[in-house]
């Protein structure tokens, strides 16, 4: 079963390689070195994420090397976008709706401040 | 929740700072005006039925659409124009964090889950910092959306990508 893109990110392991990844393309040994993984589990985990579109792997005669791809960032990114924008919007409404609080405070303490005076 | 709840609820994480009195900024998450006179979304306003700031205590509101625009789009897909949500203060530290649960268990075919919005206030000298950290994926309002027709949206986007992918 090919995982979703949520899926594929929400194992730290594979989490570990892709922030390994944003340094270059890399062979599976120097992500072994600098993600700290076993060997066997990298190998697992970059086939998943290659499945899912997360890396794209270029063989060099017996060499592979792996790289990051563009697209599921764009689809996480995508997924959010609505949801942040629904946020940032209400967020600007409570800017609004603070100014007109501070206000009515300030009028109603400078009233009171008046009387007692 | 740890780091992997969060990558697979997909955590949001906004950040406001406003020149303000963070009593007031506390009283529109806690109050029934204050609540009612921000929520939304945009071309809905909410009418607050129960509001207990305390732990445990309930936050109870109708979501109702308030433009023409929206109550046309939303008996043009069937949807009710108004619908309650029940939601609870879990966490609550006066003028410093709250934490409002979402019980989600109005998705036909869908185990109920809860989806949290934490709040973290922080006063820095004259400015009052807001960080609104929520579960974007498993939020009412993303729930809401999905059922009420985003979904063949983000079909669409899914299959943009997919094909992206594969080039």
């Amino acid at each position: 079963m090919q995982l979703d893109v949520f899926q594929a990110l929400a194992d730290p392991t594979r989490r570990r390689i892709v922030e390994t990844l944003l340094l270059g393309e890399q062979q599976v040994a120097d992500v072994v070195a600098k993600a700290g993984i076993h060997q066997s589990g990298v190998s697992r985990h970059l086939r998943i994420l290659h499945d899912c579109g997360f890396v794209s792997m270029r063989p060099d005669g017996q060499r592979r090397f792996y790289a990051l791809r563009p697209a599921p960032f764009r689809q996480l990114d995508g997924w959010l976008t609505p949801y942040r924008e629904l946020w940032e919007a209400r967020l600007d409404r409570f800017g609004a709706a603070l100014e007109e609080r501070s206000k009515q405070r300030r009028a109603k303490e400078a009233k009171e401040g008046k009387k007692r005076s | 929740m740890n780091a992997q709840e969060k990558a697979q609820r997909g955590t949001l994480v906004i950040e406001r700072s406003y020149r303000a009195n963070i009593g007031d900024v506390w009283d529109l998450w806690t109050t029934k005006d204050g609540f009612e006179s921000w929520w939304g979304p945009q071309g809905f306003r909410v009418e607050v039925s129960e509001l207990n700031a305390r732990v445990g205590g309930a936050l109870c509101y109708e979501m109702i659409a308030d433009t023409p625009e929206m109550i046309a789009a939303m008996k043009q897909m069937g949807a009710p124009v108004s619908h309650p949500t029940n939601s609870r203060f879990t966490e609550l530290e006066p003028r410093e964090r709250l934490v409002i649960t979402n019980v989600i268990d109005f998705i036909p075919g869908v185990t109920p889950y809860e989806s949290q919005i934490a709040v973290d206030f922080k006063v820095q000298g004259p400015q009052v910092r807001m960080v609104v950290t929520l579960d974007a994926l498993h939020s009412d309002q993303m729930s809401q959306m999905q059922r009420e027709g985003f979904t063949s949206q983000l079909t669409k986007l899914d299959a943009r990508f997919g094909s992206a992918a594969q080039t």
